[in-house]
């Protein structure tokens, strides 16, 4: 997995003053929450959903080895073939060879987070493969070639002008208009279906996978993932180790709150369970399924401290709501796992070293794990990722020496008090002159166009202080 | 590769509690069931219908099966001008009077030139307005995925009420189906703009018509409850 979250800042600080991208995240960040809220407010027990699903997946994870085994064998059972992947480039090498045995050329891709991570589509082109997108986000930013900036909706960083653009420059459209979304989904529709009619091999991802009976789950709106599984002869699922549950009424229950938490629909348009190839006598349908179930850093993450990052159902809540995620968007993070679960899960999957900017794009506000569906602590995980980014001198010297400061300084109340005081009485004299709101080094722009507030005359404790004394 | 699968299994075993599969399962039910979604109606063919308007479908209800296939020719006239329509090889449509209607059914996969297709459900959700239908001879996918506009049949006597007894029903089921697909609106996307357009690359249309014993204001009570009266 390649990562380029050092540049973090730069990167976004460049996404702010894209004004009309900026715009696009602002309404994501209003509608899809609303529309969550407003699914969770007519479901009634959400929060008992969320429990229950949290302690299946929790249970699911601390029995891992004995799920997997279970749904290795149902899925031989039920005609597949499986195969299993340590790292990114051995699904690559995986999915390759079996494409090559069938002397196949083209690829019709349903939206898949795990070859996103993997780089799949790069290595099957190198291989000389035409490789085709199919969810039309996916589609949008393949032929823009750009990556996605949000794991459910990958494209929604484009204003529709760009897209309008792009297809024009694209596709030989000869007079035809593209004045509305309808005309440019038409326009994609036509491109696409041609694809799917002429894929030798479909590749979809799986939202879970069911151990008692070896079936995969696949959620979408548009169908295009049902597509890819259903007409090209051959279809390859690319999965990770920990999508299991063990029933499928398991899998309805997270499909319950997956989907409300993604867009707040009660539903998606469709969701399907394939169970492996076509039967003696079905009219379609693949002759030959493989399932390539990848590890990738997974099976450390669950032996590790941050196990509960594996409840994760991949809804993309968490970025809705995150307020840095709004503002920034997800190509400042620089990895295909953008947001706060992508600031947790990325440090993870590849190394502190490469990642460390990551945790620290968090307002520590809390709404991530207010609204993760799966409970998972992640401003909790930031911050211990944070920790270990301290423990590894993984900081700037003037940062770390700081942090030392500090540490310090709060383990001496009576200091900390007495200069807290100090400094809340000094500030609050330079208030009152305004010599703050105006002269404060390395902020004057900023002060241009704000008033700071008056400062407190004295600290917080001091008045909780008085006011108990008072009582 | 099967060092991928070896390393693999011994680096999750590493870290499994190694209880056995009795304590694992009585673990698993003991974690009981999660909550289902409220139904909009206590009466099961309104409230499916409410919910199939809610999701972008649109209903028509048939006591007969006369009835029914007129449903479908209204629907084949209004739409396309045409009484051609593809179906798979489902015994339930072979027996239907089809001919009453003056309809031509063609019985196979539909093709990338049929615009509509009738399928007939195996079972339904209420609480997701829901129709199940099971991939192969009498149902193959490309008829519920090429085609423009996708007509289901449901009898309301195979309507199930959450997710859950669609769990129970599918156990229940004597094979293992290759495909099951629970479609629960037109295909559809709001990936530009987040403007919601149907039709992405499926159904741009999807017509459930409710055959059999239904209430004989189910419907009207559906398009209430669904704000749209």
């Amino acid at each position: 997995m390649q990562v380029q979250s050092e540049d973090f800042i730069a990167r976004a600080a460049d996404a702010l003053s894209d004004t009309a991208a900026s715009a696009n995240r602002r309404r994501l960040g209003l509608q899809l929450p609303a529309q969550r809220e407003a699914a969770v407010a007519t479901f009634g027990a959400f929060q008992s959903l969320r429990d229950h699903v949290e302690s299946v997946r929790r249970h699911t994870l601390q029995h891992l080895d004995t799920y997997l085994d279970e749904f290795e064998q149902q899925a031989l059972e039920n005609g597949n073939q499986v195969h299993f992947a340590r790292n990114g480039e051995e699904l690559n090498q995986r999915v390759l060879s079996i494409i090559q045995r069938h002397s196949a050329k083209r690829v019709a891709k349903g939206k898949s987070m795990v070859t996103e991570e993997t780089g799949l589509n790069a290595a099957l082109e190198a291989a000389g493969l035409r490789v085709t997108e199919t969810d039309l986000g996916e589609y949008i930013v393949q032929q823009a070639g750009e990556q996605p900036s949000h794991i459910v909706a990958p494209a929604l960083h484009k204003p529709e002008a760009d897209i309008r653009s792009l297809f024009y420059e694209k596709h030989p459209l000869g007079a035809r208009d593209l004045d509305t979304a309808e005309d440019m989904v038409a326009e994609a529709r036509r491109v696409l279906r041609e694809e799917f009619l002429a894929a030798d091999i479909g590749i979809i991802g799986a939202n879970a996978l069911v151990a008692e009976s070896g079936y995969s789950m696949l959620v979408t709106n548009e169908g295009n993932g049902d597509l890819c599984a259903n007409l090209p002869p051959v279809l390859v699922i690319c999965t990770t180790v920990d999508r299991l549950l063990p029933r499928l009424s398991d899998a309805m229950s997270m499909l319950r709150l997956l989907v409300r938490s993604t867009t707040g629909q009660p539903i998606t348009s469709y969701t399907s369970f394939y169970s492996g190839p076509a039967r003696d006598g079905d009219i379609d349908g693949p002759r030959e399924t493989h399932i390539v179930l990848l590890d990738n850093g997974r099976s450390d993450i669950l032996a590790s401290d941050y196990r509960s990052m594996l409840q994760c159902i991949r809804c993309g809540a968490c970025l809705n709501h995150c307020p840095v995620y709004v503002a920034a968007g997800g190509h400042a993070y620089g990895s295909v796992y953008p947001g706060p679960m992508g600031s947790v899960l990325t440090p993870l999957l590849t190394s502190l070293e490469e990642s460390h900017t990551l945790p620290n794009a968090c307002t520590s506000c809390g709404r991530c794990e207010e609204v993760c569906p799966a409970n998972i602590p992640l401003p909790q995980l930031l911050r211990d990722l944070r920790h270990a980014e301290n423990e590894a001198q993984l900081l700037p010297t003037p940062v770390r020496l700081g942090l030392k400061a500090h540490a310090w300084l709060v383990q001496r109340p009576q200091l900390y008090r007495w200069l807290s005081g100090l400094f809340a009485r000094s500030l609050s004299r330079l208030g009152r002159t305004h010599w703050l709101a105006r002269r404060v080094p390395g902020m004057t722009d900023y002060l241009n166009t704000r008033d700071l507030p008056m400062p407190a005359k004295e600290t917080f404790l001091a008045q909780l202080q008085r006011e108990a004394e008072n009582e | 590769m099967n060092d991928a699968r070896t390393e693999i299994y011994a680096r999750i075993r590493g870290t499994a509690t190694g209880a056995s599969r009795q304590d694992i399962d009585s673990a698993l039910h003991g974690l009981g069931s999660g909550p289902s979604a409220p139904l909009p109606s206590i009466e099961p063919c309104a409230a499916f219908l409410a919910n199939v308007l809610l999701q972008g479908g649109s209903i028509s209800t048939a006591r007969s099966r006369k009835a029914t296939v007129q449903a479908v020719a209204k629907y084949l006239f209004e739409r396309h001008r045409t009484h051609k329509i593809a179906a798979g090889h489902d015994q339930r449509l072979a027996a239907l009077p089809w001919r009453d209607a003056g309809l031509l059914p063609r019985f196979g996969a539909a093709g990338s030139n049929d615009a509509v297709s009738v399928s007939f459900a195996a079972a339904a959700v209420v609480e997701t307005g829901s129709v199940i239908l099971l991939t192969g001879k009498a149902s193959p996918a490309a008829n519920h995925l090429l085609v423009e506009d996708h007509i289901v049949l449901v009898d309301c006597e195979a309507l199930l009420s959450t997710l859950d007894d669609a769990t129970e029903w599918v156990g229940n089921l004597r094979h293992r189906p290759r495909g099951i697909q629970l479609i629960s609106g037109p295909s559809s996307t709001a990936d530009i703009g987040m403007t919601l357009v149907s039709g992405a690359h499926g159904p741009k249309r999807w017509h459930i018509i409710l055959t059999g014993e239904i209430p004989a204001e189910a419907e009207e009570e559906a398009r209430e409850l669904a704000g749209l009266t």
